[in-house]
């Protein structure tokens, strides 16, 4: 099978189109044209890119094999929680919501339940206390901070 | 002689209580990194960045961390080489096929300080030929106009793939893809705005130190989820080192060797460190054909070792002297000086003269801890090794996302990062290589700025760009760069792959 490749191309192709599309769109610069603008650059990129894109269409390379369909959206699940650790960082605090991804993620990875929670909250712990007291780059406390 | 009083300047450097301390601490991390398999240098010292950024370290301390981490993680991958058949990273592949062998033998030991000799002298020998080459370049590209620069980036980008490259297109497509994503943001000589459809967080463009671990580290955490490689791999145990001088003597022609290869394929573009110890250790074996190649000879695995160091050294040449890194790790190195506002390239050895000499006689230290470390602490590096990566994994993400987070302090950082870690998922499931990509963002504003400087000065006549006998020559190497892969390369890989199945067999 060779459908990853063209695909792929396909995508870039499209990319390379609407961004050399976009460039010819830039506002002309105070002061007037010079010989070389804002999208002189920007526009030779989108040619190598549309290059190389139809000749990825035109030859592709025989496809690496993807994950089952299972474990793709296992990935997603495992992508969702980091984003979810992002965003919690703030509002609950660096130490809970690094135990929760650190543990989820070494779940994940095969080590049994009680290792993996023993695993978060200790690197999560230690990780905080060496940033905030040793290198003094502060980490929020979150919900800790009374 | 001039260099060697400017060397000097850079020891006075190099021996302050501070920078021997980063040495140290860089040396010791950079074996961990490089023994780790999935790690690999690359991805360390991107980790590493934002934290010497976010910790306020000084220009000079912070590089001298990071050579020394890069200069570890080449010590550091021979030992999953040796132990676990398993290369940390690619150039260490060619120390697999004697090392492995050794170890099965009962001489893990041996072949472990071998190697570090073989390193130690492929280093040694490719920085003292770091210092009497560097300085010559550098005077050398002072000639280089515009024009001359914007042919050497173009250069650069085609010989990055490497002789051994598979698709040239896909790195021509990488490294569009890269420069694409440079271009994001206030445009710096006219004040356009491009791409950034009206996001203030776009305004400044995008981090290019987010985009290095995003692609490197948490890609790499996403295939070692997919591979179900929690566990880790059964290592080889260790024996009692049993060494005399008359094992080391026998392996030094072969390392001194080695290391002189690695360094002239370090400094060449497009060669680089797998190049390096391949062709270190084909020449061995045609040289010394008595011994017993692939089944575990102590200088087939001193001959690679010193080259993949060698290499790895010569591979900082182009990158402090030109501003043009050959390598993956030695780019990230330049991510680093150019986060830190220093700008390599010819200036450099005038402007920040202490700054540079300081660096490579810490380099000169470094490698002396190197060799010190890891040959009587090797165990406690191999204990490590046997942590699996379903506890290492996960921690060493946590603290990528530390150092990200503690950079601006926003989450938006980090969104970033685990979007461009799952684009570099996609990119490697369809092959397209992901340094250039790290190269286009890290070179695009300033190849963008030599183009415009030299059609400014021409007026918009695009012939300037070939107009001088300099820059003619650059462009005919990497059209041959990016040619010759095509007809050389599947050369090349059979005969790499043919050596690698010959050791399988045995």
């Amino acid at each position: 099978m060779r459908i990853n490749d063209r695909v792929f191309g396909m995508l870039m192709l499209i990319l390379a189109v609407a961004y050399g599309w976009e460039a010819t769109q830039f506002p002309i610069p105070f002061g007037g044209h010079e010989s070389v603008g804002p999208e002189t650059f920007p526009i030779m990129l989108s040619i190598i890119l549309g290059i190389s894109s139809i000749y990825m269409i035109v030859r592709p390379d025989p496809d690496e094999k993807w994950a089952p369909t299972a474990m793709l959206i296992e990935l997603s699940v495992v992508v969702l929680s980091m984003l979810a650790f992002a965003w919690a960082i703030e509002p609950i605090g660096f130490m809970p919501a690094a135990a929760l991804v650190v543990s989820f993620l070494s779940w994940r990875m095969g080590a049994s339940m009680t290792k993996s929670i023993i695993t978060g909250v200790t690197s999560s712990v230690v990780i905080f206390f060496l940033f905030n007291n040793v290198l003094e780059l502060a980490l929020p406390l979150g919900l800790l901070e009374f | 002689m001039d260099t060697m009083s400017l060397l000097m300047q850079g020891f006075a450097v190099a021996l302050t209580p501070e920078s021997i301390m980063f040495a140290v601490v860089g040396a010791i991390l950079g074996t961990l990194i490089g023994a780790l398999p999935g790690l690999g240098p690359a991805n360390g010292v991107a980790i590493l960045i934002p934290l010497a950024f976010s910790l306020g370290l000084s220009p000079t301390s912070s590089l001298i961390l990071l050579t020394s981490v890069y200069a570890g993680a080449m010590y550091g991958g021979r030992i999953s080489s040796i132990l676990l058949n398993i290369p940390g990273d690619e150039p260490a592949m060619m120390t697999c096929l004697d090392g492995y062998p050794m170890a099965l033998k009962g001489k893990a030991a041996e072949a472990l300080a071998i190697s570090a000799i073989a390193s130690f002298i492929g280093s040694f020998i490719a920085t003292i030929g770091l210092v009497i080459l560097a300085p010559i370049l550098a005077k050398f590209a002072l000639r280089f106009g515009p024009s001359e620069y914007f042919a050497l980036f173009a250069l650069a980008f085609a010989t990055l793939g490497g002789i051994t490259g598979k698709n040239q297109f896909k790195t021509l497509m990488a490294a569009a893809i890269g420069l694409m994503i440079a271009t994001v943001g206030i445009d710096i000589s006219t004040g356009v705005q491009r791409f950034t459809f009206n996001t203030l967080e776009l305004f400044e463009g995008v981090d290019f130190i987010i985009a290095i671990v995003g692609l490197f580290a948490i890609s790499e955490l996403l295939f070692f989820l997919e591979r179900h490689a929690g566990d880790g791999l059964k290592q080889v145990a260790i024996n009692k080192l049993q060494l005399s001088a008359k094992d080391i003597i026998k392996v030094l022609p072969a390392s001194v060797r080695g290391a002189v290869l690695g360094f002239v394929a370090g400094v060449l573009p497009g060669a680089g460190a797998s190049l390096g110890s391949f062709i270190s250790y084909t020449l061995e074996k045609r040289v010394s054909d008595k011994g017993e190649f692939g089944k575990g000879d102590p200088r087939g695995v001193a001959a690679p070792e010193a080259g993949n160091n060698g290499a790895a050294s010569g591979a900082l040449v182009p990158m402090l002297t030109l501003g043009v890194p050959g390598s993956g790790t030695t780019a990230v190195l330049l991510a680093m000086l150019i986060s830190l506002n220093i700008s390599p390239g010819p200036m450099l050895f005038q402007q920040n003269a202490d700054l540079v000499w300081g660096v490579i006689a810490a380099m000169f230290v470094g490698n002396l801890v190197l060799l010190l470390l890891n040959i009587p602490m090797v165990g406690i590096f191999v204990k490590l090794l046997s942590i699996p990566p379903k506890y290492l994994m996960p921690i060493v993400t946590l603290i990528a996302s530390v150092g990200i987070y503690s950079v601006s302090h926003s989450a938006l950082d980090l969104y970033f990062m685990v979007g461009f870690g799952v684009a570099g998922y996609i990119f490697r499931k369809v092959d397209i290589p992901l340094v250039p990509i790290i190269l286009g963002m890290l070179l695009g504003p300033e190849m963008e700025k030599s183009l415009r400087h030299a059609l400014v000065l021409s007026d918009g006549d695009w012939s300037v760009l070939f107009n001088s006998g300099l820059s003619i020559g650059l462009w005919m190497v990497a059209i041959l760069g990016l040619v010759l892969p095509i007809v050389v390369g599947p050369i090349v890989r059979a005969k790499m792959k043919r050596s690698k199945e010959s050791v399988k067999d045995a």
